[in-house]
């Protein structure tokens, strides 16, 4: 610290750990601040059919069953919009058991909300946004399906998690067609 | 970038400065950090945290970097050359790293008094 560069050294080289310990605090301490969002899905229509997976016209692609939802939400998630919050992500997935596997999680609706202003969903009967199919291409042992909206809230300093809101009951009919 | 070696190696100031102003850059650097944290919790704005840690660095580097007249209060007393009664010694030849410890070394800095 005896000349002008060697103060210059000290000084920056201290200041940028304390930037990173301060960023340290910030990530540390967002899950802790309160936040209560208001959040409601109800379900209104399930209806399922075959179809081709890779292209309609193609008769040489496999078919598979489909299911599609109509399904309304309710929710206002301006309590969740931290300093530290960059955006929230809401998806909705479908969760079910089919047999040889425990857990399957489909995403079939999601939606990047970036202001306040947008955190205020108020959806009617909206369709599934991406296919919902199962991994075995029909729903043959399908049981226990539940319908769950999360939110992921995504910061400008620190980690990513998952929360999962509300989960209502879902049942999955099969098609006429694959009755088998 | 020989022309700029007067400007970077200039700004001396003596032993007890050079402990205060490590000191106070511990102090003003935590402190702005604390204050930027508060700052930023209680306005709910990340970019009002990271504006005010800014303003603290700048206050740090004012208050430090500067050779103030602070820092410069107890300046360093040589003892007097004693070349007045006797020439200056030349360096014997020594033989051993114990009998180094014993030769007479006359000015041990590498620019001399500029104090």
């Amino acid at each position: 610290m005896y000349n002008f560069l060697q103060r210059l050294g000290g000084i920056t080289s201290f200041a940028m750990s304390t930037l990173m310990a301060l960023l340290v605090v910030i990530s540390l301490t967002t899950p802790f601040l309160p936040s209560n969002p208001t959040h409601e899905v109800t379900l209104h229509d399930v209806r399922t059919t075959t179809g081709r997976m890779v292209d309609p016209a193609d008769r040489t692609s496999r078919t598979s069953e489909y299911a599609r939802l109509t399904f309304d939400v309710d929710a206002d998630l301006t309590s969740m919009f931290n300093w530290n919050t960059k955006l929230l992500f809401a998806y909705i997935t479908a969760d079910y058991e089919s047999p040889g596997f425990d857990t399957n999680r489909v995403v079939i609706w999601d939606r990047i909300i970036r202001t306040k202003r947008q955190a205020k969903l108020r959806l009617r009967k909206h369709h599934n946004k991406y296919f919902l199919r199962n991994y075995a291409k029909t729903f043959d042992g399908v049981a226990n399906a539940n319908l769950t909206l999360h939110i992921n809230p995504v910061p400008y300093v620190g980690i990513m998690y998952d929360k999962p809101m509300v989960a209502i009951p879902l049942t999955i009919p099969r098609a006429e067609k694959a009755r088998a | 970038m020989d022309f700029l070696r007067p400007i970077f190696e200039s700004g001396r100031i003596d032993f007890k400065g050079q402990r205060l102003a490590s000191s106070m850059t511990t102090t003003l650097l935590s402190l702005s950090g604390v204050a930027a944290f508060c700052v930023g919790l209680s306005m709910q704005q990340l970019s009002a945290c990271f504006y005010t840690y800014a303003a603290g660095v700048v206050l740090t580097y004012l208050a430090v970097l500067l050779p103030w007249p602070f820092f410069r209060r107890a300046p360093m007393v040589w003892l007097a050359r004693s070349s007045s009664s006797s020439k200056p010694a030349k360096p014997r030849p020594v033989d051993s790293p114990n009998e180094a410890r014993n030769a007479f070394v006359e000015d041990v800095s590498d620019d001399g008094d500029t104090y």
